[in-house]
C-alpha cells in the first residue's frame, strides 16, 4: 500500500489554474521527489494533501487514510515543512517547538529535539525574531522531524540553508527513510533531488508531465557529444537539414559541442568526415535534463 | 492510535489564551476602575447634581446614550449604571470583541502560523472553537469584573440599605451575553474575510447599531426601528425595576450569539484558507 495515493486530483482557484489531475503514487519509505518551477502547483498539491485546501475533484489518501479537507487527518504521524516557514517572532525557538510538539503527539520530542538542534547547530534560547533567514528555516526542519513521523512532506527543507547545514539536512532526510519513513521532497534544486531521490514527478504548470526513476529522467534528456578536430583543420558546419534533432551548444576554433536526441550513429558517420582528433560524451546533469524537459515542453 | 480523531487542542487554548491574557488584564483593570470611580463620583450629591446640569446643558441625546430621563438625583441605581453604558466602557469592550476573533484567525493565517498550527493535530472547527471559547469566556470575565467594580465601589462609599446589587448583576450578565452577541458576530466575520475587512466590518455594525439605538430613544418618530438594534435587547429600565428576568431579551441575544457563531463555524471549516 502506498504512503501518499493521489487520484486525479484537481485544484483551480476560480479560473485560474492550480493543479490540473495529478495522479501517483509513494510506496512507504521512499524518498520521492517532487520537482517543478514556482508556480507550478507544487505547494498546492501539498496542502491539498495536508488538508489545508479542499480539492475541486480528485481524492488522495495518506497513509491510507482519505484526506478530509480540515480535518487533520493523521496530522500527529506527519511531519511538515511549509515552503514559506513563518512562526511566532516573540517566542524563543524551543517554546514554538513545544507548542508545536504538544498539538500533536509529540509530547516526548525534547530529546530528538535537543538531538537535532545540536546537528543544525541552533541556540533553541533565542527568539525567532531575532533569528536569520537561515537558522528559521532550520526550526522549520526541527519542528518537521522533532516527533519522528512517519511521513515527511516537505517543501523546499534547505531553502535559505549554507550548503554545510544542507548537506546535514540531507543526511536527516535519508536517516528519516531508512528508519522507515516515506518522505515527499519538494524542490526545484534538483541537486538535492538527485542527491536523496530514486523517483522524481516533474509538474509543470499544474500537469504531471514525467513520473519516473530520477536515472531515467536524465536519460530522457538529450545527449551530448564533445568533438576535438586536429589543429589547423577548419571546424564543419552542422548540417542542419540532414542531422534534425541536433544542435550546437557551443563551437571555437578547434572544438564542435553538439547535442542530439535518440542514438549517435547519424552524428558520428558526418563527424568521421572530417579530421577528428578525440571525442567525449559528457554525462547530462538532472539540471540538464530538467531544463531541457521545460524547453521541451515549451515548445510543444 | 486513532489519527483520524483529533484530542482538542488544549495546547493551543492555552497558548492563545495566555497571549490574549495582557489585553485582557489591561481592558478588565479599566472596567473595573471606572466603575468604581463611577461610584465615587454618584456617592458625592453635590458632584452629581453638577454631572446632572452639565447633562441637561449638553445636547439631549448625550443624556440619552448615558442613561436617557432615569439619570435623576436619588435614582442612585440608575446613576451607578452609567457606568454599564459609558461611551469609554463600551468602547473597551468593543475592542475586545472585536480584537480577539481577529487577532486568533485572520492574523494568525496572514502571519503564515495557522498553516503550522492546522498542521499539526488540529482540525480547523477545534481551532475556531478555541477562538470562540476566548471571546465568549473573555467578554463574560470581564462583564463579571465589572460587577466587582460595582460591588466593591459600593461597598467602599456607602449608599445605605437601600441599594441592591442583584439588579447590577442582572445587568451585567445580560451586558455580557450583549457583549459575546458583539463577540459571535466579530466571530462570524473573522472568519469568512481577511482581518482587516473583518474588523471594519464588525466596528461598523457596532457603531451603526449603537447610533440608532441611541437615536431612536431620542427621537419618538423612529423609535420603531429600535428592535433592529442589538443594544435594545438590554433594557435598564426593565432590568432594575422589574425582579424577574427579561426572558425574551435574552432569548434573542442568546439566538443572535448561537446563529452567528454557527454560521462562523461553517464558513471557516468550508473555506480555503488564504495560507
Amino acid at each position: 500500500m502506498n504512503t501518499i495515493e493521489c487520484k486525479a486530483l484537481t485544484k483551480r482557484y476560480g479560473k485560474a489554474r492550480g493543479i490540473e489531475d495529478l495522479s501517483f503514487g509513494i510506496e512507504k519509505g521512499e524518498i520521492f521527489g517532487y520537482l517543478g518551477p514556482n508556480g507550478s502547483g507544487k505547494t498546492t498539491t501539498i496542502r491539498c494533501l495536508m488538508g489545508l485546501l479542499a480539492p475541486t475533484s480528485g481524492q488522495c489518501r495518506i497513509l491510507g487514510a482519505p484526506v478530509v479537507p480540515g480535518k487533520a487527518t493523521y496530522h500527529a504521524r506527519i511531519g511538515y515543512l511549509p515552503g514559506d516557514f513563518r512562526i511566532w517572532p516573540q517566542y524563543t525557538a524551543g517554546q514554538s517547538l513545544r507548542l508545536m510538539a504538544a498539538l500533536g503527539d509529540g509530547d516526548n520530542a525534547k530529546k530528538r529535539r535537543n538531538q537535532l538542534a545540536d546537528r543544525l547547530d541552533l541556540n533553541l534560547d533565542r527568539r525567532l525574531g531575532t533569528l536569520s533567514k537561515g537558522n528559521r528555516q532550520k526550526v522549520g526542519v526541527i519542528y518537521a522531524l522533532q516527533h519522528r513521523p512517519d511521513l515527511l512532506i516537505l517543501d523546499e527543507p534547505t531553502i535559505g540553508l549554507d550548503p554545510l547545514i544542507s548537506q546535514v539536512v540531507l543526511d536527516l532526510i535519508r536517516e528519516a527513510s531508512e528508519s522507515g519513513a516515506t518522505v515527499m521532497l519538494s524542490s526545484h534544486d534538483l541537486a538535492e533531488v538527485a542527491a536523496v531521490c530514486r523517483h522524481a514527478a516533474i509538474l509543470r504548470e499544474g500537469r504531471l508531465v514525467e513520473l519516473a526513476p530520477v536515472s531515467q529522467i536524465v536519460r530522457q534528456g538529450e545527449r551530448r557529444l564533445k568533438v576535438w578536430f586536429v589543429k589547423g583543420a577548419q571546424v564543419p558546419a552542422l548540417p542542419a537539414d540532414r542531422l534534425a534533432g541536433v544542435r550546437v551548444i557551443s563551437q571555437d576554433s578547434d572544438t564542435l559541442h553538439v547535442a542530439y536526441q535518440g542514438t549517435a550513429q547519424a552524428v558520428l558517420k558526418w563527424i568521421a568526415s572530417f579530421p577528428v582528433d578525440r571525442i567525449a560524451t559528457p554525462q547530462t546533469s538532472l539540471q540538464e535534463a530538467f531544463m531541457q524537459y521545460y524547453e521541451k515542453e515549451a515548445d510543444r | 492510535m486513532n489519527g483520524t480523531r483529533s484530542p482538542f487542542p488544549f495546547a493551543l487554548l492555552r497558548f492563545w489564551v495566555l497571549r490574549i491574557l495582557p489585553a485582557w488584564f489591561f481592558i478588565g483593570l479599566m472596567i473595573f476602575l471606572f466603575q468604581i470611580n463611577v461610584c465615587a463620583m454618584v456617592h458625592d450629591d453635590e458632584r452629581i447634581k453638577v454631572v446632572l446640569k452639565l447633562l441637561d446643558m449638553l445636547p439631549a441625546i448625550i443624556k440619552t446614550s448615558l442613561g436617557g430621563d432615569m439619570l435623576q438625583a436619588g435614582n442612585t441605581p440608575a446613576l451607578i449604571a452609567i457606568g454599564y453604558q459609558h461611551p469609554l466602557v463600551m468602547l473597551l469592550y468593543m475592542l475586545f470583541a472585536v480584537g480577539v476573533p481577529t487577532t486568533l484567525l485572520p492574523a494568525e493565517i496572514q502571519k503564515g502560523t495557522m498553516e503550522l498550527i492546522l498542521s499539526r493535530r488540529v482540525t480547523k472547527t477545534q481551532a475556531y472553537i478555541c477562538a470562540g471559547l476566548i471571546t465568549v469566556a473573555g467578554m463574560f470575565a470581564l462583564v463579571l469584573v465589572m460587577f466587582l467594580g460595582t460591588v466593591l465601589g459600593t461597598s467602599i462609599y456607602d449608599f445605605g440599605p437601600a441599594l441592591r446589587l442583584y439588579p447590577f448583576f442582572k445587568s451585567a450578565v445580560i451586558g455580557g451575553l450583549l457583549a459575546s452577541a458583539v463577540g459571535g458576530i466579530a466571530l462570524l466575520a473573522a472568519a469568512s474575510f481577511q482581518r482587516n475587512i473583518a474588523v471594519w466590518l464588525t466596528v461598523a455594525y457596532l457603531v451603526l447599531n449603537y447610533f440608532l439605538a441611541v437615536f431612536t430613544e431620542w427621537w419618538t418618530r423612529i423609535k420603531w426601528l429600535a428592535p433592529v438594534t442589538i443594544f435594545h435587547y438590554v433594557d435598564g429600565p426593565r432590568i432594575f425595576n422589574e425582579s424577574a428576568w427579561p426572558i425574551d431579551d435574552v432569548s434573542v441575544l442568546l439566538g443572535i450569539l448561537i446563529v452567528s457563531t454557527v454560521a462562523g463555524s461553517v464558513i471557516w471549516s468550508r473555506r480555503d484558507l488564504q495560507l
